[in-house]
């Protein structure tokens, strides 16, 4: 049996703003109009730092899903931007206060081992669990590692990243050796560092986010013997739905298989969107044991991921 | 008998190249290539360069110009057109079916006229779909931009006129360089979409697998419309100079031009490019909306490329060259292999940066 997501929390930020309140508090570079015809409304901002937000969706995960914090191996800590690897204070050796730490005496996950997982933009959650699955499928003496991820922009950043609306929030899921749903069936990744410049590649970046986005689902899929049409559900990253429209057409996925209702409501929330939709769907009661679930996600380095799940 | 005859879009990529063709014909006594553009280095004793201009009446000409030069004509090679994919229909229109106009007004004046040879484009086709013959002309099924249904239309003039005049139609398909070297005497639509592809900035392709991609030789094309237009001229006749069922498909042709780039280029491999993804045509009208929407200026200008011409893939045709090829190869003219000649144009393309020859080195084929 292959590891799987034996539980899942979140939490955003209490500020919620519309794309006006944005736009007059000029946090946007496109105007209201043209984003909510991308299918944004709304996002949330924190006053939090991105290791609050994580501790408590890491410890609303223990809690709820009654998890024994001594029986966690591992805890990865992912976030695209570095300002959130470090609780840093004007001393120089704060650099070296890691939230990862900080997370695993606050649990008292006291057997875990702990690391954080950067530069992998927004598809840091998906490489951790990723990385834990495999961790898993390789070492019987683990059984159970929890990633978390927790983004935060700098206080006063634009909300506006190539065209979508970005949210700070925290994501928490515990990866299993034997979990009671959400088996992994297959993951893929692809690396292109010749983006690694976002900055002067943004042009060559929105154009091979299609075919390497394309060939990435093709060879999951085509791996794991499924047929796009078999899809359940797919649990996208928020990002323009515009977008979303096109990718769905490459795949050979119907518009009513995208769990799209989370992108209007909660934006962007950069590494967690996959895992905050697969927690609503499930929470909606939409899903089915057996059913076939996909989450793909695209993060600047540049990195694709997609992970396919049976419910 | 002794031939002279009158070339209008002589300075264009097909006509500079067809020059030396005729001027190396026994039978040619002149060539008289009426431009409107500066005096070039012409260095042929048979070339007589007379400025014009097929958009004004009397194409321009002075009276006594005109009755001197109409009196000796024996073949028009009408070539001149507004090639761009860009222009509202009312400008295609004035230049490629008011030109044309003109000329066939100039060409009833010409006591001596054998042949007039209109040069057009199989894509009056337009949104056909399946096998197109030679013979094929009228449809509703409309085009994809202004020159296609602009040089369609004039076709249509032309069929007005064939009681009046000895027309032959030579419709060219996508000239792409010389089969021989490879060399590209200037660029077009397709080269820009393939330097796109090169950098990155081509993602999605409207079509299908199988849509086939007709490109053809410069040198090919040339020395067709010199046969067609002088030793093999049949009045009423329409042809096609084309890959016809030598064509590449979409993907074979992304394929192809992708290996090619690893072969030239190396390091190039390291970027990881994709191939452009093959779309529906809602598809990518949806992404070129969204990329005119975004106001980004590259992408925007790739967009700005692709989409003039190559929604015409969304409407798979095969063009057929059966009469033509028997035509031709009678004559001894091979219609070159497009997988022989392709990665010579790609190299040269990558040689060069991406720029056509220069225009000074280009006409350097038309000395003796």
């Amino acid at each position: 049996m292959s590891p799987g997501i034996g539980a899942i929390e979140y939490v955003l930020p209490a500020g919620s703003f519309s794309l006006q309140e944005l736009a007059d508090a000029e946090l946007l570079a496109s105007s209201p109009s043209q984003l909510q015809d991308f299918g944004f409304d709304r996002c949330y901002i924190s006053t939090e730092p991105a290791d609050e937000l994580a501790l408590r969706a890491a410890a609303a995960l223990i809690t709820n899903a009654d998890v024994d914090p001594e029986s966690i191996d591992l805890l990865l800590y992912a976030s695209a931007l570095s300002q959130n690897h470090q609780l840093a204070t004007e001393h120089s050796l704060s650099g070296f206060n890691y939230p990862a730490a900080k997370i695993q005496y606050e649990l008292g996950l006291t057997r875990a081992n702990v690391a954080g997982i950067s530069q992998a933009g927004c598809t840091g959650l998906n490489y951790a669990i990723k990385f834990a699955a495999d961790i898993l499928q390789a070492n019987d003496s683990a059984n159970r590692i929890l990633c978390v991820s927790a983004d935060v922009l700098p206080k006063g950043s634009k909300r506006e990243i190539f065209y979508n609306v970005i949210s700070d929030g925290a994501c928490a899921l515990l990866v299993e050796r034997r979990p009671q749903r959400n088996q992994i069936i297959a993951q893929r990744s692809i690396t292109k560092g010749y983006y690694w410049d976002c900055i002067s590649r943004k042009n060559e970046i929105m154009a091979a986010y299609f075919p390497t986005a394309k060939n990435l689902f093709q060879e999951l899929l085509r791996a794991a013997e499924c047929d796009p049409k078999d899809l359940r559900m797919v649990f996208p990253h928020n990002v323009s739905l515009r977008s979303w429209e096109i990718l769905l057409d490459l795949i050979g996925v119907r518009k009513d298989q995208l769990f799209s209702e989370n992108i209007p409501k909660k934006g962007h929330v950069i590494g967690a969107d996959n895992w905050i939709n697969l927690k609503d769907a499930m929470a909606s009661g939409a899903l089915n044991p057996g059913d076939k679930l996909l989450a793909f996600n695209f993060g600047f380095g540049a990195n694709w991921t997609a992970t396919l799940i049976e419910h | 008998m002794r031939q002279t005859v009158l070339i209008t879009g002589g300075t264009g990529m097909v006509g500079r190249e067809l020059l030396p063709k005729l001027c190396s014909d026994e039978a040619v006594e002149n060539v008289i290539v009426l431009t409107r553009g500066t005096t070039q280095s012409v260095l042929n004793s048979k070339i007589q360069v007379l400025h014009g201009d097929v958009c004004k009446p009397d194409l321009g000409l002075e009276e006594a110009c005109r009755q001197s030069i109409a009196r000796h004509i024996t073949t028009i090679i009408h070539g001149a057109s507004e090639t761009s994919f860009h222009l509202v229909l009312s400008e295609a229109r004035a230049i490629n079916v008011g030109g044309l106009e003109n000329v066939l007004r100039f060409a009833l004046n010409c006591p001596c006229l054998k042949a007039f040879c209109h040069l057009s484009t199989v894509y009056v086709a337009g949104k056909r779909t399946g096998v197109i013959h030679e013979n094929d002309l009228r449809h509703d099924c409309g085009f994809v931009n202004s020159y296609e249904q602009s040089k369609y239309e004039a076709e249509e003039l032309l069929s007005s006129q064939a009681h009046r005049l000895p027309i032959a139609t030579v419709r060219l398909s996508t000239v792409l360089g010389r089969s021989t070297d490879g060399t590209v005497t200037k660029t077009g639509a397709i080269h820009s979409a393939l330097r796109f592809f090169f950098h990155s900035l081509a993602p999605l392709v409207p079509g299908t697998d199988e849509s086939p991609v007709d490109l053809i030789a410069l040198d090919y094309a040339a020395e067709s419309v010199a046969l067609l237009a002088l030793q093999q001229f049949v009045p009423g006749a329409t042809w096609h100079i084309c890959g016809g069922s030598d064509a590449f498909s979409l993907t074979e042709f992304l394929e192809q031009t992708l290996q090619l780039f690893y072969q030239n280029r190396p390091a190039w491999r390291k970027r990881a490019i994709e191939k452009p993804a093959i779309v529906n045509l809602k598809t990518f009208e949806l992404f070129v909306k969204s990329i005119e929407d975004l106001g980004d200026s590259v992408l925007k200008n790739s967009v700005f490329v692709l989409k003039s011409f190559a929604p015409q893939l969304a409407y798979p045709k095969l063009i057929s060259d059966v009469k033509t090829q028997r035509a031709l190869s009678s004559c001894g003219v091979t219609r070159p292999r497009i997988r022989d000649f392709y990665p010579k144009v790609i190299r040269f393309l990558l040689e060069n940066n991406w720029e056509a020859m220069p225009q000074a080195q280009a006409s350097l084929s038309v000395r003796q």
